[in-house]
């Protein structure tokens, strides 16, 4: 296998823009990949700081990010580079055609398929929850047969958050799908054929009228694009909000083929299905990495590595137990609170965040992996996303944005 | 105020207590069962399920090995569906020691039990996950027994025969009288009102809290609470009950219930009985010797950690722990302190729980001047669910579940449920995958009146308690909750906070054992519900 520039392992946020901003720079970029990454489980939106480290709410990422202790990975990242990745993901969003809206300096909201708010920073349009801030009444479409999208309950939430001074209303529609539960993504296939369409135009148009917004499951189409909502936007003439849900995400796979399809356009190399076992060491520089599956394992060289195999539940890293940490492909230095007393919370939603969920690989503001004096282990290895240590993405509503913007300034690197 | 009265009241909602109950009410005696709680939720159903053959005492015990072998027989008649007749193994692995066989064979012997010796390669063929440095293996007739669904199957029984219970209701005072007691006072946990129950015999079986329940009637009795810590896996590790042959010990039983294995148990001694934390160490220390039996054990995924108070009995001046007696106790306060009208009973073991409550019953009953003899080992304790009504369910749910949810609930609430299932589409709905749930069955059991909250409806559906743990289930169950619940909850509750609570309720068995596979299933617990749900609401702070 020939020689690249750089190798990419693993296929989340953090692997896919990693590979897309590295062929940027003119680089020969090779990515190794397995399955879907996390985005059947992703929300699709680019969370950048949505709660500080006492839970309250951030109203201005920008400003929550100068807020962050040292030792998270923002502070390593640094400003400069955050803004650039920000605006390097919209504009490659924007050029597949499904733009998202949303800056650094304002906070944007969604609805969450069981009706609280959650904030983000960039987001599709569909998802956008402002739009329905100042109607007087609120319909709450659900699906027979579909799961986890209970319109009751996303009333009842719904009504805290947004104000019990506005109506409230839901409606179940039906797919005339029989004999099977329903996922989001089987109900979006039946949304963008023409005959669902127009079942489901029927089935709600007269609940449309001024003054209203109708919040329906993520639902409007599997594809990258606006063509479905802007249709039914159209037709409803009134505001329309999805909601992000249970996995299978269907937004979270329309990110992922929308990043593949740039991927695609700049010609970089995607390897599937293989896991990167081990890595040829010279020195302080690695020259090749194996990786295999179900094939023969092949060496994979390249002057520059990318390391985005994730934490604990993407099994870039493991804890085999307590204490014993491994990365599984450099054998990098991973750190963590790991002390019975202070590991895992009491309590699961709690306002502190987890020790467990920050344990990750050291780095220093190079993102290469340093030892307990802050020396680099090996010096043509950087490392992004959920394998970094300091930050724990579940708490601060921060997961895309670290694996977003980490990624960035390691390909420019 | 008297708002009620029986002959007989029962304190204590465990295995002991609704043994009691059946066993009375068969007698034709008027009984009340009260427990402060939900049904089963002290040692009954925190122990690891084990149906002794009575070989684990055959050395030590031989009368309770004695009294294991012939209740493991009568169980496994009464309560078939309750039971899983999985065999027992007894082995040794290298280091263990071998002069501990000989007197092991002849207790088994003297006491009954059949043995068989199994030969290295045909324990390894049977149970392939056995160490390759098994030295012997004999098969025992050891069981696996659901403990929970027993008790409730108890309480039907004794239900028919015309006994009675209220969940929820905790004794906090007894009135004596000219030396006699008269009544209780007691406390609804859920509505807080607080009256009286008249009564003639009050039955202390609350286990390890009977020290506390005696001390209401200014009585003292040496209940020594004995924390088990157990761990359950993903799967099933071996077929067979798995013991340690040797000097019972700690971790050194595997119990495969359904598609779980549950190891067993240390014993620590603790002052309080509410006291079901688990450390590291205590993990640890299973785990290690777990090992010697199934090397691989630490590649297979933990479920969760749990812990049970065992309620055993020292007299004064003798040793607790590991080293205290499996037997129980009897005591008539009448005898012993000049209480008329109250009596304890303590100690013992599920799978003698039916002995004990004719034994107790024997000594109760003539002081009613009641004659009849004992018939709990006679008669099942429920009846079995007709094929045909197995099949009619398979035409509206998963038939995989279709035998899960017979034998959880019973011929007639079973009919009920199909019923609905047929005439209401809606409530097919499986909301519970690893269960095989449906939202019939729920609607069913939530109109109990025993059902106060979702929690108690997962307890008695199995919602939430499979191998998912709740991930995929605790949405979905906070969705019907607030429907099912809404007129009957004294204190109002919500949709985000009952996720919480049943996430947070699994939570507790996760945390001692945050390593391996388990930390992959808490960043996804947290993904789903910190991050795509919020559920901690949006504009915080």
């Amino acid at each position: 296998m020939s020689k690249s520039d750089v190798v990419v392992i693993g296929n989340g946020v953090a692997g896919l823009m990693a590979a897309l901003v590295s062929a940027d720079q003119g680089k020969k970029v090779t990515l190794l990949s397995y399955g879907a990454g996390t985005f059947p489980l992703n929300s699709g939106v680019i969370d950048v700081l949505g709660y500080d480290d006492a839970g309250k709410a951030v109203a201005n990422p920008i400003e929550g990010i100068g807020r962050t202790a040292d030792n998270h990975p923002y502070k390593k990242i640094g400003m400069p580079a955050v803004q650039d990745a920000v605006e390097y993901f919209k504009k490659t969003v924007a050029d597949e055609g499904f733009p998202y809206v949303g800056s650094l300096k304002e906070q944007q909201w969604l609805i969450t398929s069981v009706g609280t708010l959650k904030p983000t920073c960039l987001l599709p349009e569909s998802l956008q929850a402002s739009k329905c801030f100042d109607a007087n009444e609120i319909v709450i479409v659900g699906v027979k047969g579909l799961k986890d999208f209970y319109v009751d309950m996303v009333a009842e939430n719904l009504a805290k958050e947004l104000g019990s001074d506005k109506k409230y209303t839901t409606v179940t529609v039906d797919t005339y799908i029989t004999g099977r539960d329903l996922t989001t993504r089987d109900v979006a296939r039946w949304v963008e054929s023409d005959k669902g369409y127009g079942e489901f135009l029927a089935q709600i148009k007269n609940q449309a009228g001024s003054g209203k917004a109708i919040i329906v499951p993520q639902i409007l189409g599997t594809k990258g694009n606006y063509v479905v909502y802007n249709k039914l936007v159209k037709d409803l003439g009134c505001a329309v909000v999805e909601t992000t849900g249970m996995p299978p995400s269907v937004n979270g796979i329309r990110l992922r083929d929308v990043l593949l399809s740039a991927l695609k356009k700049k010609g970089i190399r995607v390897i599937e299905n293989v896991i990167a076992e081990k890595a040829v060491v010279k020195g302080d520089t690695v020259t090749a990495v194996e990786a295999g599956g179900e094939v023969r394992a092949q060496t994979y060289e390249a002057d520059k590595f990318i390391l985005a195999t994730g934490g604990f539940y993407s099994g870039g890293i493991t804890m085999r137990d307590f204490g014993e940490y491994k990365e599984m492909v450099f054998g990098l230095p991973v750190e963590g609170d790991c002390v019975e007393e202070r590991w895992v919370n009491k309590q699961l939603f709690s306002d502190k965040k987890q020790a467990f969920a920050m344990a990750g690989v050291r780095v220093d503001s190079s993102l290469r992996a340093v030892d307990e004096s802050g020396n680099v282990v090996l010096k043509n290895v950087y490392v992004v996303g959920r394998n970094l240590s300091g930050y724990d993405f579940c708490f601060e509503h921060s997961g895309n944005g670290v694996a977003l913007t980490s990624a960035y300034k390691a390909a420019k690197a | 105020m008297v708002k009620d009265k029986a002959t007989v009241v029962v304190v204590g909602g465990g295995a002991t207590g609704v043994g009691i109950l059946r066993d009375l009410s068969m007698r034709g005696i008027d009984a009340l069962l009260i427990e402060k709680l939900d049904m089963v939720n002290g040692a009954s159903s925190r122990y690891h399920g084990l149906l002794h053959s009575g070989a684990r005492y055959a050395v030590r015990d031989q009368e309770a090995a004695r009294e294991c072998i012939e209740e493991n027989t009568i169980l496994r008649r009464i309560g078939k569906s309750c039971v899983e007749a999985t065999t027992g193994m007894f082995v040794q692995v290298e280091g263990d020691d071998p002069d501990f066989v000989d007197p092991w064979l002849q207790g088994c012997k003297d006491s009954g039990i059949s043995t068989r010796e199994l030969s290295k390669e045909e324990a390894l063929r049977l149970e392939p996950n056995l160490s390759r440095k098994l030295k012997v293996a004999y098969e025992v007739p050891d069981g696996a027994i659901d403990g929970f669904r027993m008790s409730w199957q108890n309480l039907q029984s004794a239900a028919h025969y015309g006994g009675r219970y209220k969940t929820y209701t905790e004794i906090i005072a007894v009135n004596v009288e000219n030396a006699a007691v008269k009544s209780i006072k007691v406390r609804d946990n859920v509505t807080k009102e607080e009256y009286e129950i008249e009564c003639e015999i009050l039955v202390n079986a609350a286990g390890p809290w009977a020290g506390k329940v005696a001390e209401l009637a200014g009585l003292e009795c040496n209940v020594s609470p004995s924390k088990g810590t157990l761990i359950a896996f993903n799967q099933r590790i071996s077929n067979r009950v798995v013991n340690r042959l040797r000097k019972p010990s700690n971790g050194d039983i595997f119990v495969p219930h359904g598609s779980i294995t549950i190891l067993g148990t240390s014993s620590i001694t603790v002052p309080d009985p509410e006291d079901t934390t688990t450390s590291w160490e205590e993990v640890e220390d299973l785990m290690k010797t777990g090992e010697g039996v199934f090397e691989r054990l630490r590649d297979y995924r933990i479920l969760r950690v749990f812990a049970g108070s065992r309620p055993l009995y020292v007299p004064k001046g003798a040793e607790g722990g590991r080293n205290a007696s499996r037997g129980f106790v009897t005591i008539d306060h009448e005898k012993e302190d000049g209480l008329k009208g109250m009596m304890t009973i303590c100690g013992g073991k599920f799978t003698t729980y039916r002995l004990m409550a004719e034994k107790f019953c024997d000594v109760l009953a003539p002081k009613l001047n009641n004659t009849a003899k004992c018939r709990t080992a006679e008669e099942n304790l429920v009846p079995e669910v007709p094929e045909a009504d197995k099949k009619a369910a398979r035409q509206y749910f998963p038939a995989y579940g279709v035998n899960l949810a017979a034998t959880r609930l019973g011929v007639e609430k079973f009919g009920e449920v199909v019923k609905t299932l047929k005439e209401e589409p809606e409530s097919r709905e499986v909301l519970c995958e690893c269960e095989n749930v449906t939202m019939a069955e729920i609607k069913r059991i939530a109109s109990e009146p025993t059902s106060h909250s979702v929690a108690d409806v997962r307890r008695r559906t199995r919602l939430g308690m499979g191998t998912c743990q709740g991930n995929y289930c605790a949405i979905r169950s906070a969705a019907v909750a607030n429907k099912l619940f809404k007129d009957k909850l004294a204190e109002s509750s919500d949709s985000l906070s009952d996720m919480k609570n049943f996430l947070q309720a699994r939570w507790k068995g996760i945390t001692p054992v945050m390593a391996g596979k388990t930390l992959r299933e808490a960043e996804m617990t947290r993904g789903m519900y910190e991050l795509l749900f919020n559920v901690n609401g949006g504009r915080r702070g």
